[in-house]
C-alpha cells in the first residue's frame, strides 16, 4: 500500500484497525511542525522534544481509545494538543523556575536546507534562529494565532472558534504580530526577500 | 460607493480565505495602496521565513514514539 497519497482521515481509521505503517505516515507528515510549535513556545530543544512525545503519546492513546472526531482535520488537531501541553508546561515552570539552557542541542535539530555553502548555511541559521527567537518573543495571543493558523494549517475562523474569540479579533491578533516581528526584524536588520524589496 | 480592502482582508488574502470576488477587489487595492501593499510582502515575507525556520525533532524521540505506538497497538488488539 502507497501510505503517502492515503489521507489523514484514512490513516487514521486504518491505525485504529491495528495498521502500524498509517501511524508511522501521520508522525512523518506532521512531527516537524508540531515540534516547531512547541519548541517557540517552550523555548527549549530538550524540553520540545519531551512535549512533542507527550502530545503524540495522547494522540495514539485518544485515537485507539476511539475518541478521535473524524470530521476534525488530524494537523490542527494534533496542534491543539501540542499547543495546550506546552502551554501547562511553560506556565508550570514559570511558577516553579528552574535552570534551562539557552539552546537546545544543535546536533539533532536542523534546519532544511539544500546544498549550500557552509557560510550561507551558517547566515541562515543565524537568521532563522533570531526569527524563532521573535515569535517565542510575541504575547501569547498573537503568537497561538500564528502558529495555528501557519503550522497548524487552521483557518482564522477556526481559530476564533477554537479561542473563543470573533474572527476580527484573530485577524487582528495576526495583524500585530506582523507588526510586532516587522519591528523586531528592523531592529535586528534581517533583510526581507530581493524578491519583494528589490535594491 | 467604492469598495476598499482592509489589512484583515489582506492577511486572509495572503492565507487563501478570501472568495474570487474579494480577490478582485484585493487586487485592485494592492495596485492602489502602497500600505496595503507593504502588508502583503511583509506577509509573503513572513511565510517564506516561517517555512524554512522548521526545525526537525531527533531521530531518538521519534523512535520511542514509535516504540510506544507499536506497543500500544499490540495491547490494542
Amino acid at each position: 500500500m502507497e501510505y503517502k497519497t492515503i489521507s489523514d482521515g484514512k490513516l487514521v481509521s486504518l491505525y485504529q484497525e491495528g495498521d502500524q505503517k498509517a501511524f508511522e505516515e501521520l508522525l512523518r507528515r506532521y512531527k516537524s511542525r508540531t515540534y516547531t510549535t512547541i519548541y517557540l513556545i517552550v523555548k527549549d530543544s530538550y524540553t520540545a522534544e519531551d512535549l512533542l512525545q507527550e502530545t503524540f503519546i495522547k494522540a495514539i492513546q485518544t485515537i485507539k481509545n476511539g475518541r478521535y472526531n473524524e470530521e476534525g482535520k488530524f494537523l490542527p488537531w494534533i496542534l491543539r494538543i501540542a499547543h495546550n501541553i506546552a502551554i501547562d508546561f511553560f506556565r508550570k515552570e514559570k511558577r516553579y523556575p528552574t535552570i534551562i539552557l539557552e539552546d537546545g542541542s544543535p546536533v539533532f535539530n536542523h534546519l532544511d536546507f539544500s546544498e549550500e555553502s557552509f557560510e550561507s548555511v551558517q547566515i541562515r541559521n543565524e537568521v532563522f534562529s533570531r526569527l524563532r527567537t521573535m515569535v517565542q518573543q510575541l504575547p501569547e495571543t498573537q503568537r497561538e494565532v500564528l502558529l495555528m493558523r501557519h503550522y497548524g494549517d487552521m483557518s482564522f475562523q477556526e481559530i476564533a472558534d477554537s479561542t473563543g474569540v470573533s474572527i476580527n479579533t484573530a485577524l487582528g491578533r495576526m495583524r500585530y504580530a506582523l507588526i510586532n516581528l516587522r519591528k523586531q526584524m528592523s531592529k535586528y536588520n534581517i533583510q526581507y526577500d530581493k524578491n519583494f524589496y528589490p535594491k | 460607493m467604492i469598495k476598499t480592502s482592509t489589512p484583515n482582508d489582506i492577511i486572509r488574502y495572503v492565507y487563501n480565505e478570501t472568495s474570487l470576488d474579494e480577490n478582485y477587489f484585493i487586487e485592485q487595492s494592492l495596485i492602489e495602496d502602497d500600505s496595503l501593499q507593504r502588508i502583503y510582502q511583509d506577509l509573503i515575507s513572513l511565510q517564506t521565513k516561517l517555512d524554512k525556520a522548521i526545525l526537525n525533532p531527533s531521530d531518538a524521540v521519534i523512535k520511542k514514539i514509535l516504540i510506544y505506538s507499536k506497543s500500544f497497538n499490540n495491547v490494542g488488539l
